[in-house]
C-alpha cells in the first residue's frame, strides 16, 4: 500500500513525461490510471500515436462518385476524404493554404470545389488550387501547383477501408494490419459479392471518458449488460440475441480473446457460433431472400467458409488500434477529443448482393443494442464515465488487467489467445501503447 | 401549416383540447419514468421512431436511434424495469414542455396526425442536458379513448454526437 502512495506522489503535478516515466505506467498485469486521466499524456498520444500510426479514415463507399466527400477528424487534424474528378480517393487536410481556415464545414456531400470564404481561394476536388482571388498581386515566385490542399502523406486502402498516416515513411498498411486483415474479411465476405457499403447512416455518441476505454472486453457482458441478457431470454430471435446464440460469454464456451499485436484484438466467436449454424440459418430463412443469401454464400465461398461466414453474420468483433472497430453490423470510429472526452461514430453497413429485407433486419438488430438509446451502448458509456470519475482517486492508482495471464497461449498464427473473459486485449493494447509512446 | 389551419376551425377547439391533455398526460408519464403506464398509452400495433442524422430518411435503408415495433418497445420497457439498466441508475430527472400542438389531419371520431414541439430538460449525475425537437403523433380512438399508434421524434440535434438517451423521449 505504501508503495502505491509513493508512486502516486511521483506522478502528481507531472508536466514532463520522459520515456522511463511513461514506461513505468504499464506493467505486465496492471496499468496506472494516469494513462487515462493525464492531459499531458493525452497530448503525447496525439503526437506519438495519432501522428504516426495508420488511422482509419472512412470506407470508399462513402464517396462513390467524383466530388463526393466526407470530413473526419484524425487526432488534431480535420481531413476531407474526397473522390477527385480523376476518381482517386484522397485524404486532404481541411485547411486553406493561405491563412488556415477550414475549407469544408459540411460533414458529407458532393461538390466541384472547396472554397475558402475568408479570401476566396478555391481548390478543386483533386485538392489543386484552382483559383486565387487577385492573383496578379503574387509574382511568379509562388508555385501555385504546390499550393493545393495538403494531402495526408500516405493513404492506402484495404478492401475498401481507407487508411491514412501522417508519417511520410514507415510500415506499410499490410504490415500494420497483420493478422487483423483476415478479420476485416469476415465483414466484407458476409456479402456474397464481396461488396460492403458504409451507407446505412450512423449513430454518433459521446462520453466523458478516455478514448482507450472503448474496446474489446469479453468479461463485462454478463455483468454490465445483465439487463440485455434478461431481455434476450424473452425472445432469442429478437435484437442482439439473434447473433448471440446460447451464452458466448461463459468461460467454458468456445469463445476467445485474441491479440494480433499492434494493439489489434478481437473477441473471437467463430468456433462458438458455427455450432449454432443450423439455428442461425433457420433464422435467416425467415427473412425474404434468406434462402437465396445462404445459397449465394455457398456458391461464392464454398461449403466450409460459407458456414463460418454465415455463422459469424458479418460481425468480426475486431478492435483495430487506435481508432477503428468492426462490431456487429457497424464500422466504429473512435475520436479522442480530450483525456476525458471521446466521440464514437457507429456507421451501419449494408451488404451487397443480399435482399433489402436482410439489410433492414441488420439495421434493426444494430439499433436494439447500439447508439444513444440502445440497450447496450448507453450502459457501456455509463460505466466508462464512472471509471473516469473513479480514476480521479489516486490513493491506489493501479488498474488490474491480469485476468487470464496464466492461461493465455500463443496460437499457430502468432496471435495471443485467452478465454473470452480474459484481459488479453487490454494487455495487447498497452504493450503496443508503450511501444509507440516510448519509441524514438 | 396553412392546410392544418384550414382544417382546424374554431369549432374544433374541444378535440384540440382533448389532444393537448392527452399529450400532456403522456409527457407526465415520460417525465416520471413511469414506463409501464406509458406503454399502456399505445395501441397493439405501433411504431416509435427516432431517426438518426436526418428527419427524412428511409428507415429500411438507414439506421435510426429508435425504430420500435410492439416487440421492441416491450423489450425496451422490460429492460428498463430490470434492476440492471445502469444508464438509468440513477434515473434521469426530467421536465418537458410540449407545445405548438397542431391537428394536421385529424378526425374527431377516429383520430389522426398531430404535430407538436417539445423541450426536455434532463438532470442526471449533476449534469443538465437540453433535448428538443419536433414530434408527430398518430393518435387513434379506441373505445372512446385516444391511444398512440405512431410517434415520430425529430431531435433538433439528431446529427450531432449525443450521450445517454435511455429515458423516454
Amino acid at each position: 500500500m505504501n508503495q502505491h502512495i509513493i508512486q502516486t506522489s511521483n506522478f502528481s503535478g507531472k508536466t514532463h513525461w520522459d520515456k522511463a516515466a511513461l514506461a513505468s505506467l504499464v506493467e505486465a498485469g496492471r496499468i496506472h490510471s494516469r494513462v487515462y486521466t493525464d492531459p499531458d499524456i493525452f497530448e503525447l498520444e496525439l503526437d506519438r500515436i495519432f501522428s504516426n500510426s495508420w488511422l482509419f479514415v472512412g470506407h470508399q463507399s462513402e464517396v462513390p462518385s467524383p466530388g463526393d466527400f466526407q470530413t473526419r477528424v484524425l487526432g488534431r487534424t480535420s481531413v476531407i476524404m474526397v473522390r477527385g474528378k480523376d476518381e482517386i480517393v484522397r485524404v486532404l487536410v481541411n485547411r486553406c493554404r493561405h491563412r488556415g481556415a477550414q475549407v469544408c464545414e459540411t460533414e458529407t456531400g458532393n461538390t466541384k470545389f472547396f472554397r475558402c470564404w475568408y479570401h476566396g481561394w478555391v481548390y478543386d476536388t483533386n485538392g489543386d488550387l484552382a483559383e486565387q482571388t487577385g492573383d496578379e498581386a503574387y509574382d511568379d515566385s509562388m508555385d501555385r501547383k504546390a499550393m493545393g490542399l495538403t494531402p495526408v502523406p500516405r493513404v492506402e486502402n484495404y478492401r475498401g477501408f481507407v487508411f491514412a498516416s501522417f508519417a511520410p515513411e514507415g510500415e506499410t498498411l499490410t504490415e500494420f494490419l497483420g493478422g487483423a486483415a483476415a478479420i476485416i474479411d469476415l465483414m466484407v465476405d458476409a456479402s456474397p459479392t464481396g461488396e460492403l457499403y458504409a451507407d446505412g447512416g450512423s449513430h454518433k455518441t459521446e462520453y466523458r471518458g478516455n478514448w482507450k476505454l472503448v474496446g474489446m472486453d469479453g468479461y463485462h457482458p454478463l455483468h454490465l449488460h445483465a439487463s440485455v441478457m434478461e431481455t434476450i431470454h424473452r425472445d432469442p430471435d429478437s435484437g442482439i440475441g439473434s447473433t448471440h446464440r446460447s451464452n458466448p460469454f461463459d468461460d467454458t464456451a468456445a469463445t476467445y480473446t485474441r491479440d494480433f499485436g499492434h494493439g489489434h484484438s478481437m473477441l473471437d466467436f467463430r468456433e462458438h457460433r458455427i455450432k449454432h449454424y443450423e439455428e442461425h440459418c433457420e433464422f435467416i430463412k425467415k427473412t425474404s431472400g434468406g434462402a437465396e443469401y445462404i445459397d449465394a454464400m455457398h456458391k461464392t465461398h464454398g461449403e466450409e467458409r460459407a458456414r463460418m461466414l454465415l455463422s459469424i453474420s458479418g460481425d468480426p468483433h475486431l478492435g483495430l488500434f487506435p481508432n477503428m472497430q468492426l462490431i456487429h453490423n457497424q464500422i466504429r470510429i473512435v475520436t479522442p477529443l480530450a483525456a476525458d472526452l471521446t466521440q464514437v461514430e457507429m456507421i451501419a453497413v449494408r451488404l451487397g448482393g443480399v435482399s433489402d429485407e436482410i439489410n433492414a433486419n441488420r439495421l434493426r438488430h444494430h439499433e436494439s443494442f447500439y447508439g444513444p438509446a440502445g440497450a447496450g451502448s448507453p450502459d457501456d458509456t455509463e460505466i466508462f464515465e464512472r471509471v473516469q470519475r473513479g480514476m480521479q482517486a489516486e490513493l491506489n492508482p493501479w488498474l488490474d488487467v491480469s485476468r487470464g495471464m496464466a492461461r493465455e497461449f500463443t496460437d499457430v498464427d502468432g496471435s495471443t489467445v485467452g478465454r473470452i473473459s480474459d484481459e488479453v486485449p487490454q494487455r495487447g493494447i498497452f504493450r503496443h501503447w508503450t511501444k509507440l509512446m516510448t519509441q524514438s | 401549416m396553412n392546410s392544418s389551419m384550414n382544417k382546424a376551425s374554431l369549432s374544433d377547439w374541444q378535440v384540440l383540447r382533448e389532444v393537448e391533455l392527452f399529450l400532456f398526460h403522456e409527457a407526465e408519464l415520460a417525465d416520471g419514468n413511469q414506463y409501464e403506464d406509458w406503454l399502456e398509452l399505445w395501441t397493439a400495433d405501433l411504431l416509435y421512431w427516432v431517426p438518426s442524422n436526418d428527419d427524412n430518411l428511409d428507415p429500411q435503408k438507414k439506421i435510426s436511434i429508435i425504430y420500435d415495433r410492439r416487440a421492441q418497445l416491450e423489450d425496451r420497457i422490460f429492460r428498463l424495469c430490470t434492476k440492471h439498466a445502469y444508464a438509468q441508475r440513477p434515473q434521469s430527472r426530467l421536465t418537458r414542455l410540449v407545445s405548438n400542438i397542431v391537428l394536421d389531419d385529424f378526425d374527431t371520431e377516429s383520430g389522426g396526425w398531430v404535430s407538436s414541439r417539445f423541450v426536455v430538460v434532463e438532470l442526471r449525475n449533476h449534469v443538465q442536458t437540453l433535448w428538443s425537437g419536433r414530434m408527430r403523433h398518430k393518435l387513434v380512438r379506441e373505445d372512446g379513448k385516444l391511444r398512440i399508434n405512431e410517434k415520430h421524434v425529430f431531435l433538433l440535434n439528431n446529427d450531432t454526437p449525443v450521450g445517454n438517451m435511455t429515458f423516454i423521449i
